[in-house]
């Protein structure tokens, strides 16, 4: 298990010390560490392994140990799903960018450690490979070494490690007052141990909740993710559409679940609280993505608002919730990958970053327009597309639950997807309808992207369409995981 | 008696004879004879550590062969073995790292002066750590203080010399009280040997006698020994001592120095006044504090400073203000957690001096971060280095200030009221240190305009071209990784250590 | 499997994606070319002959699907418990009907038409693809199939709102977009409450309301319906969400705003009667404020639209008003709970269409031949276009509702429903606002068909007009004299309807 963490890490360091001749022997290599990598943890999560897997002991009671559950086969798929496509578009794209060798170098890396967060056994684990996953991606961020990027990277590695810090002290708590640091269904909090300290361990879980948050950019911690829009897009699509932020709330999931525990957690002011917070993100992300007018940072808000759905069926703290917070997890990953490499593409061809400079653009690239409509069309929830399947079951989730806000949420679950309709479409009105007087000839010389960039892309409307039309099986899967909920 | 048992008193013999024969060698041969010389202790030290692992039992030495109260003792347990281990060791590294800008900042005639410094700042340093009498422990105090601002002073500038006078003068103020605090204990108790000075505080404890001049005495000895390792707010001497001296000064003041004094501190908590004794009384409330304070307020004064080693000073008094935390929260494991950040702070605070060095070297020997611009793409080693020790100060995982904040928040959680504070101020430090050191890899990182290139034209320096340097920042980050990866077996000496240490 | 009865809305969806296709890849490799008018005539004739032909071929497939017994097709499921499934009951067989007769009449107009509008490949794509889903609407047959295509319809109308590029035709589109869209919302809420508290989500006569699940949640369950009352409405152009109406319809090219205001505002129509009678039931909401604010809302807009209809000089935006004013008929009707009344709201529906698309395809014509679009320019027109004015007269005094036009009958039913049902005083409220709304149609109706043939001693006749426009005068034609036969001879139709309303009553 070790090695699907160890390999990316190890020959994406090696990247800039290979002697490759040319480029595309250099993207050969790094295509086919990823593809093998995804075809090993494939492997590793058809047979799973029932050990757990110690690599090595810190301290007396503290070691990074990996073992692999449900939950965290659901993350590594999709990310070992994911990556090989990224790396696919990012070949096309970065030749535009350069400095591509310590970018790929970084790029895998990436994903060794994504895989490492998602293979923890313990939260000991998982906090230090979230550290790590901050400290990888800040070179990528800063990629472009532009002033902008310079001072994105400072707000996110601020924001990252700042929440990191609280995120350290719930840690320590589960530590002290757990049976054992490890992550167990249902949770590790010793009654004999917290008898007592009640509140003072809700207390800390809201802090912990609030410190890994930031990597979900809820509010108010979420200002870094428009801010590394700055980022080339391989970057900002992989990266904060999926692997970052999903990781984020990925160990959301395991604290709450796995250890701090739901019965504890479950109808306290801690859960109002931090219900609170969701939904106001869920409204938030929207209305600045509403009024947004640079195209990647729109994408971007709109990925806080669908972050913070993913949260609210976890807040829920019920086995319906992570259902819906799972189901989420995994179709907004697709469609929201499938938006940003649209939006990528267009930057590509066109050098043009702001909305209201994509006029007519979609009769010169209409593949990726009608593409990119399909995405917004599964954003919004439009039945048939896997964007409804996953609201849908938040919904239920939320309505099954006895909690009072659960009934706003819902509701702002549906003003979201209302204003998100409006932000989508907009965008694709424009490309199609530009306008009676509108002069085409300002748009010679554009075209749709090559098969390397165009490939991804209709995969993920496939895949959209599969998980929209034919989503039972997943779901069955993800009831079966959340069971032990109680 | 075995013969290892005889090598720490050799070794303080060794180094403190040194001194004076480093004065008639030329400069170039008291550098090597220098080098020689800690190598040496640092083996002998390490037969000792050894020594004492395998009976597991610490031993009393007696100088002169004089027994208490009159003769002097030396007392060798194992946290003071790894202590002198690890401070030779660092010494050892910071010597060589700095050996390059010693030769270029420091006049040829003073070279040897310099060296001497040195060997008397080694030996009173392992007197303190081994010495079991407090009069002597004094007397090295002084020795240290001013070996430490010939350290400072060496480099003739007007900025060295006042920050010298002003450390000369905070310290003897601490020199001072702490001379006084044990002149109370001494008329209170009779004794100067530090285990009978522990047996007699001990039934004043108990009859309740002496209350206040106990409390007194404790307090001056540690408000002086707090002054002296610049504990908040007494540090006001720190950065511009640490700013302006050499590079192996300040590298080995803040590793070394200040950590000698705490040692003290401990040492006489633990075995002159007893902890329980110093458990019971408020003296470890205030510097739980004071550490706390030091702690942020350390941190934003970093945050505002412009110069990179000044910012590594205030960072310095952060770190002091973590140990003394340590200290204050009153328990086992909080005297372990701070022990252990002795040495990694050592470790890690060397390690930052020596690679800012090399990095203003690559950028016209400037300070200020403007000009550090991209400093990291000139010296790619220097650069490594001060990201990995940036990255330990943060409290990355795998590195040796992940682990100490570990300690340190598990030393607080289940006390009663002094645990929240301790963590919120473990979380907003760690804010505040990203802020600045993680602020300054980033603009390390940064590549210049090609306007101010051509401009400035700095020069490049590989790996190659400094081996000596290199290859201690190398050591020096190895060190922290193996803080960071293998602590266990450090910390079951520490506790070992610690538990003969009464 | 009776799959077979999706071959209606196969055929004209994937017909229209085509069109669509073909579109997008002729402006790819064009440059600098008229987008707007590229069709040379023989590439129009073949566009012409390939819609009308599937059009014909829907139409028989669906009327052959509609009426040759109650078939239903089950597809995969969507999501745990909850299939695609198609149902052909009484009220689909209806919509479905009346929906083929007007759509392949406005389509056969807009072959004309569309050549003074140009972008035909793309109107005619849209066109068939929004038949087919209104097919697939009508024949849904549970409450989440039903959802999905009115979503579709909403996504797949705006491009034809939007046709001419211009930008008042692009934000009228996307405040139709967005007025759609949140009554969509407002309803899948509801549709969440429902999947909670119904034993089904299949379509069941008399609806499938668990009394056991709702029990304790009843203030909860109202809200929610009320909230689906006014989404769908949104679509039926119901005050509060009707803003829309009056933007979109009108700056849609002719045939689309009659295919607009006749046939997809009923769909609207259709969610309603769907989620009250065949989910909800009317048990549950017999006598609740839901009635009471539902009956006030409709007789609001009823009222309101008139109004506005009769101080508006733009002539489509005239007919938009009272698009809104007549659906709201619609709507009273279904609020009131009583046989009588929907018996009344479902004649209606189909009148409305055929009269409403008659009276957009006579000002299509008008702007085709004359480009005149404000009523007070329409003076002699009748002297220049008889057949056309004559044919707007009798749609018009349909729907004024004099006999022995058809909306006589509907307008006849709605106002013996009300007096008959126990709704208080809207029972005579009811007939008092459908009464005064019908003048008011008289009267902002009516002034055309006068100043038309009646222009006045100082108008210079121009007369001629009306020559090679049959192809838009036949359809015209066609639905007028439904109008006028289905008021001579309504009662199939009637009694149809009525048997319907027993089984949900």
């Amino acid at each position: 298990m070790a090695v699907v963490i160890l390999l990316p890490i190890l020959f994406g360091v090696l990247i800039p010390l290979f002697p490759f001749k040319n480029r595309a022997q250099m993207m050969f290599y790094i295509e086919t560490v990823v593809l093998v990598n995804s075809l090993l943890v494939l492997c590793l999560l058809l047979n799973r392994p029932e050990q757990a897997f110690v690599l090595f002991r810190l301290n007396g009671n503290l070691s990074i140990s990996f073992q692999l559950d449900g939950l965290g086969t659901v993350f590594a798929g999709i990310v070992s799903a994911l990556w090989p496509l990224a790396t696919l578009y990012a070949f096309e794209y970065m030749k535009h960018e350069g400095h591509e060798t310590y970018f790929f170098m970084f790029y895998t890396i990436t994903y060794g450690i994504t895989l490492g967060i998602a293979f923890s056994e313990d939260i000991v684990t998982m906090y230090c490979f979230y550290e790590m996953l901050t400290l990888v991606t800040l070179p990528l961020i800063m990629h472009t070494l532009s002033r902008e990027a310079i001072l994105a990277s400072r707000t996110y590695l601020y924001y990252s490690l700042g929440g990191a810090a609280f995120a350290f002290i719930g840690m320590i708590f589960i530590l002290n007052y757990g049976a054992t640091a490890n992550f167990v269904p249902g949770g590790v909090l010793d009654p004999a141990k917290t008898a007592g300290s009640e509140n003072l361990l809700l207390l800390i879980y809201v802090l912990c909740f609030l410190g890994f948050s930031v990597k979900t950019a809820m509010w108010p911690f979420g200002a870094w993710l428009p801010k590394a829009g700055v980022a080339p897009t391989p970057v900002t699509a992989l990266l904060h559409a999926v692997a970052v932020v999903k990781a984020g709330a990925f160990t959301l999931m395991r604290i709450t679940y796995y250890s701090f525990g739901t019965e504890f957690l479950r109808g306290t002011w801690a859960q109002t609280v931090l219900m609170v917070f969701v939904i106001i993100t869920i409204v938030y992300g929207c209305s600045r993505a509403l009024k947004e007018t640079h195209f990647k940072r729109r994408l971007a808000y709109s990925t806080m608002s669908n972050l913070s759905y993913i949260l609210f069926g976890v807040v829920l703290m019920s086995p319906l919730g992570l259902v819906g917070a799972l189901s989420h997890m995994v179709f907004h990953a697709v469609m929201k990958i499938c938006s940003f490499f649209c939006a990528g593409a267009v930057i590509y061809k066109t050098g043009r970053n702001y909305i209201h400079e994509l006029n007519g653009l979609g009769r010169k690239m209409p593949r990726v327009f009608v593409i990119f409509a399909i995405s917004g069309f599964a954003l919004m929830g439009v039945p048939g597309l896997c964007g409804f399947v996953s609201k849908w079951n938040l919904a239920k989730a939320a309505l099954a639950s006895t909690h009072p806000l659960a009934v706003i949420g819902v509701a702002a679950l549906l003003i979201s997807a209302l204003l998100t309709a409006i932000y989508m479409l907009t965008i694709v009105v424009r490309a199609f309808f530009p306008g009676r007087d509108f002069d085409y000839s300002s748009l010679d010389g554009i075209e749709d992207p090559g098969w390397m960039m165009l490939l991804p892309l209709v995969l993920f409307v496939i895949t959209m369409f599969l998980f929209g039309l034919h989503s039972a099986p997943l779901i069955r899967a993800f009831t079966q995981l959340a069971a032990f909920v109680k | 008696m075995e013969f290892v048992q005889n090598f720490p008193f050799i070794c303080i013999i060794l180094s403190l004879f040194s001194g004076p024969l480093s004065s008639v060698l030329s400069g170039k041969k008291a550098k090597w004879w220098n080098a020689f010389v800690i190598t040496a202790i640092g083996l002998m030290n390490i037969a000792v550590l050894a020594f004492v692992v395998s009976t597991g039992e610490p031993y009393v030495y007696r100088m002169g062969h004089f027994s208490a109260p009159w003769g002097n003792e030396i007392r060798v347990g194992i946290l003071e073995a790894v202590m002198a281990v690890f401070f030779c060791v660092t010494m050892l590294l910071c010597m060589l790292g700095g050996i390059a800008e010693r030769e270029e900042e420091i006049e040829e005639s003073k070279q040897n002066l310099y060296y001497i410094m040195v060997n008397l700042l080694l030996s009173s340093l392992l007197a303190l750590i081994y010495t079991n009498d407090l009069f002597t422990a004094y007397v090295f105090v002084e020795i240290n203080t001013i070996s430490a601002c010939g350290l400072i002073m060496i480099r003739q500038n007007g900025r060295t010399i006042v920050a010298a006078t002003r450390y000369m003068i905070m310290s003897l103020l601490g020199s001072g009280m702490l001379l006084l605090g044990i002149c109370f204990l001494y008329s209170i108790t009779g004794h100067l040997l530090m285990s009978n000075i522990q047996q007699a505080v001990w039934n004043l404890h108990e009859t309740g006698m002496y209350q206040v001049p106990l409390l007194v005495a404790v307090g001056l000895m540690s408000v002086g020994l707090a002054v002296k390792s610049a504990l908040f707010p007494f540090h006001g001497w720190l950065p511009d001592a640490y700013g302006y001296s050499t590079v192996s000064s300040a590298a080995i003041l803040s590793s070394l120095v200040s950590k000698g004094y705490i040692f003290l501190l401990l040492k006489i908590f633990y075995r002159v006044i007893g902890f329980e004794v110093i458990k019971d009384s408020k003296v470890i409330h205030v510097l739980f504090v004071f550490g706390i304070a030091g702690m942020i307020i350390g941190s934003i004064d970093a945050i505002r400073e412009n110069s990179i080693r000044r910012m590594i000073a205030y960072s310095s008094v952060a770190q002091i203000g973590y140990i003394y935390m340590g200290f204050g929260l009153g328990t086992e494991l909080g005297v372990l957690s701070s022990v252990f950040h002795i040495l990694c702070h050592a470790a890690t605070k060397a390690l930052l001096f020596l690679s800012a060095s090399s990095l203003t070297e690559v950028s016209g020997d400037s300070t200020s971060f403007f000009d550090l611009t991209g400093a990291g793409y000139r010296n790619k080693a220097a650069g490594l280095a001060f990201t990995v020790g940036s990255l330990s100060m943060v409290g990355f995982p795998m590195l040796g200030g992940f682990i100490s904040k570990i300690l340190f928040a598990q030393a607080a959680v289940g006390h009663a009221y002094k645990m929240l504070p301790t963590l919120i101020a473990l979380a907003v430090s760690t804010i505040l240190n990203t802020v600045y050191f993680l602020k300054t890899v980033i603009r390390i990182y940064t590549p210049m305009r090609s306007e101010e290139k051509k401009e400035k034209q700095y020069k490049l320096v590989t790996m190659g071209q400094q081996p000596v340097k290199s290859a201690a920042l190398l050591c020096f980050v190895a060190l922290n990784l193996v803080l960071g990866l293998f602590s266990q077996p450090i910390l079951t000496l520490l506790e070992r250590g610690l538990s003969m240490f009464a | 499997m009776n799959a077979w009865i999706l071959l209606p809305v196969i055929l004209p969806a994937l017909s229209g994606i085509c069109l669509l296709c073909s579109s997008l890849r002729s402006h790819l490799h064009s440059s600098g070319v008229d987008v707007w008018n590229d069709l040379k005539e023989e590439e129009r004739g073949r566009l012409h002959r390939f819609v009308g032909i599937v059009l014909v071929l829907t139409a028989v497939l669906a009327l052959l699907a509609a009426w040759s017994g109650e078939h239903e097709v089950r597809l995969f499921e969507l999501m745990e418990g909850i299939p695609v499934y198609f149902r052909i009951d009484a009220v689909g067989k209806m919509f479905v009907t009346f929906v083929t007769i007007v759509w392949v009449a406005v389509g056969f107009y807009s072959f004309l038409y569309m050549k003074h509008e140009g972008e035909e490949r793309r109107f005619f794509g849209f066109f068939l693809l929004v038949y087919g889903v209104l097919i697939a609407l009508d024949f849904a047959g549970n409450l989440v199939t039903m959802y999905l295509f009115y979503e579709l319809m909403t996504l797949s109308s705006m491009p034809l709102v939007m046709h001419n590029g211009s930008k008042e035709a692009i934000m009228a589109a996307l405040k139709y977009l967005f007025y759609s869209m949140c009554g969509a919302y407002l309803g899948l809420f509801g549709i969440f409450f429902l999947y909670r508290c119904c034993d089904t989500l299949t379509f069941t006569a008399g609806g499938s309301l668990n009394a056991a699940l709702v029990s304790g949640r009843e203030g909860t369950m109202l809200i929610a319906v009320m909230a689906m009352l006014i989404g769908f409405g949104a679509k039926a152009g119901m005050f509060p969400l009707h803003a829309w109406l009056p933007t979109a319809h009108p700056v849609a090219p002719s045939p689309a705003s009659a295919a607009l205001s006749a046939v997809i505002v009923k769909s609207g129509v259709l969610a309603v009667v769907r989620v009250v009678y065949y989910m909800v039931g009317t048990e549950f909401l017999r006598g609740t404020w839901v009635q009471t604010v539902w009956m006030t809302l409709t007789l609001l807009t009823v009222f309101l639209g008139s109004l506005l209809a009769f101080r508006e000089p733009v002539f489509k935006k005239r007919l938009a008003y009272s698009t809104v004013s007549q659906v709201s008929y619609v709507l009273f009707g279904l609020s009131l709970l009583q046989p009588q009344a929907f018996t009344g709201a479902l004649l209606h529906t189909v009148f409305h269409a055929f009269i409403k698309s008659a009276l957009f395809l006579t000002a299509g014509i008008i702007i085709y031949q004359t480009g005149k679009t404000r009523v007070d320019e329409l003076r002699g027109i009748g002297k220049e276009m008889p057949c056309m004015l004559w044919c707007y007269t009798f749609a018009s005094l349909g729907l004024i509702g004099i006999p022995p036009m058809s909306g006589f009958v509907s307008k006849w039913y709605l106002a013996q429903g009300a007096l008959q049902a126990s709704v208080g005083a809207f029972r005579y409220l009811g007939p008092a606002v459908l009464l005064a709304s019908a003048l008011l149609t008289a009267g902002y109706l009516l002034p055309v068909t006068i100043n038309g043939f009646l222009p006045g001693k100082d108008w210079k006749v121009r007369s001629g007009e009306e020559n090679g426009i049959q192809m838009m005068l036949i359809p015209l034609a066609v639905l007028a004299a439904l109008t006028i036969l289905l008021g001579l001879f309504p009662n199939p139709l009637a009694s149809y309807i009525y048997e319907l309303a027993m089984t949900v009553m």
